[in-house]
């Protein structure tokens, strides 16, 4: 071996391709998905990162205005300023009581109640239908001025409640209730992180004689900050970009008065309905700025709540 | 463990595997022999039918060439096309709108057909005014499919059950207020009104500016109109819904401007706002009788509020690479009388009149009601309005929501007014 001289020296070139070689296989496994990964998220990614400096109506070629887009979103848009206000109350609103929701049902269905699997999957099933377009439509049917929620509220209450879905007062919060019943898959994700607590620590308590309370907020709660700092990052991210609901119930418009403008909703309405490519792409990767930073804040803050038990 | 090992004959094979994938993959179309055309439209399953029995009508007559329809709803319809535009793969026969079509001729997506007009196609029954409706800049890029104007759709049966006269071809704008909330009281029955809220719907605001000698747009597209004007208008809803002449906001909101929620399907008002042809589609979805009337007028010596315009157009691509197939097509739709008999008029009044007549024997009561209402509105119609300018379709949502602001009482009516001319403005400076 002395006598040969280093082969990564001479032949870098050769081992590069041995390498290669050696994992093509694995490439080629990966392909699918890499190909995917670049066609349909990176490439157009870039892509719209270019648009966002152009203006691009589709039919002729994008020409490019420098970064007037995002100057005119910061300076001179004002639906911008309210379909992000519409969005942030959203994701303020719905994240916390969604997860509130998922780990109350969670806790509930650890306590080895008979039939249980049957009761994970009716409480899942929302979430699996949760984005479809026929549960919007449904929602819109019951949320209507003289939908069954209101005939409910007549009968336990005799007063006629308002229509949820078409007075701006309520409209917002109507899509929040939706988010929130979908709380299907932070359950889950909830009633396995449960399942991970050792049951030593709770009987140690008992001994010690700490009520239900203080064991939840004492035990409970922090072995479970990891899967809540998963949970909320995930939901944080679903929730910026929530459209279908939206697009659903108030037919594309955002309205009335633009109190469902969500973000998602306005940039698709500047894309497809007034064909400004160029100004949706800007519209777009601010959104990513926003949905990066608020999860690398998650990241950072996780240091000083979540616990890794080692 | 053995690696997986990479060989000639393996990467033979795979590369063989793939191929055969992607036979299974390619379009049927790929290896049919006949040659095809793709006809692309808006509409009600009602146009859908109808469409697709022409083109099969069209295929038994004239062998040799397929045609491919698709189909979507009014508001997914033009986001596709314009895709399918940029992507250079446009329909060959593409149903146009007037606010649509100059903006596609001017960038080149669509074939001037003028070299076709008389060979081909032709138009020698269309009136001129007709063929002018689907020109731009001097070139014939949009055949009229049917001639509509605006009008008001109201329940025969309500208005007999509570013993008022419906509007009709004379009532104007200050009769026709004090007879809705003259019906709303006599047929005494909550969350029922006697019209729906017309306030942010654009057709009716410009027939009722029109009356009053003014445009939506001036031709150097700056607002046709001032403050006070809109101010006015905003008023004259603001008073109907007081006096509950029409819908309340929450209910008008659920109005998504299509057949389906308007105010008369969902059973709120006993009057919606609509184009003529659609009656054809109200009625289907409504079970007790309507009828149609013009809109509301300025009263004796107003100037007329309506036109007549082409309810939409049949235009082809210009990247069409069956020219020949496709003018022929397009010939066959609108001066055809068999097929004309198909389409009825659920697309508007055929423009040829030899078609309209040739039609006429095989209309039913709600088509020849419809026929009937365009003829009489002849001679009470003003010249067709030029086309939009860009941002035009933003200025028709602002209009809406304001007047959802003043009805859900954000804004005080002259607030309202100045909040749209303001915004108005900074819409069509954007352009």
């Amino acid at each position: 071996m002395t006598t040969l001289a280093s082969p990564s020296v001479a032949v870098g070139g050769a081992r590069w391709v041995r390498s290669l070689r050696r994992n093509l296989p694995g490439y080629l496994f990966l392909l699918p998905w890499l190909l995917g990964f670049l066609g349909l998220t990176l490439v157009p990614a870039l892509g719209s990162l270019y648009l966002s400096f152009t203006e691009f109506d589709l039919l002729r070629d994008p020409r490019w205005v420098g970064a007037a887009n995002y100057v005119r979103i910061a300076t001179d848009d004002p639906k911008f300023v309210a379909s992000l206000y519409v969005t942030f109350v959203y994701v303020a609103l719905s994240v916390p009581l969604k997860l509130a929701l998922a780990l109350a049902v969670a806790m509930l269905l650890n306590k080895g109640i008979a039939g249980l699997p049957l009761y994970r999957a009716v409480f899942y099933l929302p979430s699996l239908l949760g984005a479809s377009v026929a549960i919007a439509v449904l929602w819109r049917q019951l949320f209507a001025g003289n939908g069954l929620v209101n005939q409910v509220v007549f009968l336990l209450f005799g007063v006629q409640g308002p229509s949820w879905i078409s007075d701006p007062d309520y409209t917002l919060y109507t899509l929040v209730v939706l988010s929130v019943w979908q709380f299907g898959s932070p359950m889950i994700i909830f009633l396995a992180g449960l399942r991970q607590i050792p049951q030593d620590i709770y009987e140690a308590a008992q001994i010690d004689g700490a009520s239900k309370v203080r064991q939840f907020f004492r035990i409970t709660l922090p072995m479970l900050t990891p899967v809540i700092f998963f949970n909320a990052v995930v939901k944080t991210i679903d929730a910026f970009k929530a459209f279908t609901p939206a697009y659903i119930i108030s037919e594309g418009t955002g309205g009335p008065i633009d109190s469902t403008l969500f973000y998602t909703l306005y940039l698709y309405q500047e894309a497809f309905a007034y064909f400004r490519m160029g100004y949706a792409s800007a519209l777009a990767w601010i959104l990513l700025v926003i949905i990066a930073f608020f999860t690398a804040f998650s990241f950072l803050s996780s240091r000083y709540w979540v616990h890794y038990d080692d | 463990m053995k690696q997986p090992q990479m060989n000639r004959r393996s990467v033979l094979k795979a590369g063989a595997g793939l191929a055969g994938l992607a036979a299974l993959g390619l379009p049927a179309s790929a290896f049919a022999q006949e040659r095809r055309l793709r006809m692309y439209w808006w509409g009600s399953k009602e146009r859908a039918d109808r469409t697709l029995q022409v083109n099969k009508l069209y295929q038994n007559t004239y062998t040799g060439v397929a045609i491919d329809g698709e189909t979507l709803a009014w508001g997914d319809y033009w986001p596709r096309l314009a895709t399918q535009t940029a992507g250079r793969n446009a329909p060959d026969v593409i149903q146009m709108d007037y606010r649509y079509i100059a903006e596609y001729a001017r960038r080149g997506a669509l074939l001037p057909l003028d070299p076709h007009v008389g060979k081909g196609l032709d138009l020698k029954d269309f009136p001129p005014s007709v063929v002018d409706s689907g020109k731009v800049d001097g070139k014939i890029y949009g055949i009229s499919l049917g001639g509509n104007t605006s009008s008001t759709i109201y329940d025969k049966d309500a208005f007999a059950a509570v013993g008022l006269p419906p509007p009709n071809l004379d009532t104007d704008w200050k009769a026709f207020a004090k007879l809705m909330a003259e019906f709303t009281k006599a047929a005494k029955r909550p969350g029922y009104f006697g019209s729906q809220d017309g306030g942010g719907l654009e057709p009716i605001f410009e027939g009722w500016l029109r009356t009053r000698g003014q445009e939506l747009y001036t031709p150097d597209n700056k607002l046709g109109f001032g403050e006070k004007d809109i101010e006015e208008w905003f008023a004259y809803w603001a008073d109907m819904r007081a006096s509950g002449g029409c819908v309340t906001p929450e209910l008008q909101a659920l109005d998504k401007q299509n057949v389906e929620n308007n105010m008369l399907t969902l059973g709120k008002a006993a009057i919606g706002f609509a184009h003529s042809n659609q009656l054809v589609a109200f009625q289907s979805l409504n079970k007790s009788k309507l009828a149609m009337t013009s809109y509301p007028t300025g009263g004796p010596g107003a100037k007329p509020g309506q036109y007549i315009k082409p309810s939409m157009l049949f235009s082809l691509s210009a990247r069409t690479k069956e020219v020949d197939e496709a003018v022929r097509v397009l010939n066959f739709f609108v001066n055809d009388v068999t097929a004309g008999k198909i389409l009825g008029v659920e697309r508007g009044v055929p423009a040829s009149a030899p078609v309209l007549k040739g039609i006429a024997e095989s209309l039913d009561d709600l088509g020849r009601a419809m026929a009937d209402y365009i003829a009489a509105m002849n001679s009470r119609v003003g010249p067709l309005p030029q086309t939009p300018p860009g941002g035009a379709g933003e200025i028709q949502v602002l209009l809406r929501r304001v007047n959802e602001q003043i009805g859900f009482d954000r804004l005080k009516v002259a607030d309202g007014a100045k909040l749209f001319v303001s915004e108005a403005s900074r819409i069509l400076a954007r352009g």
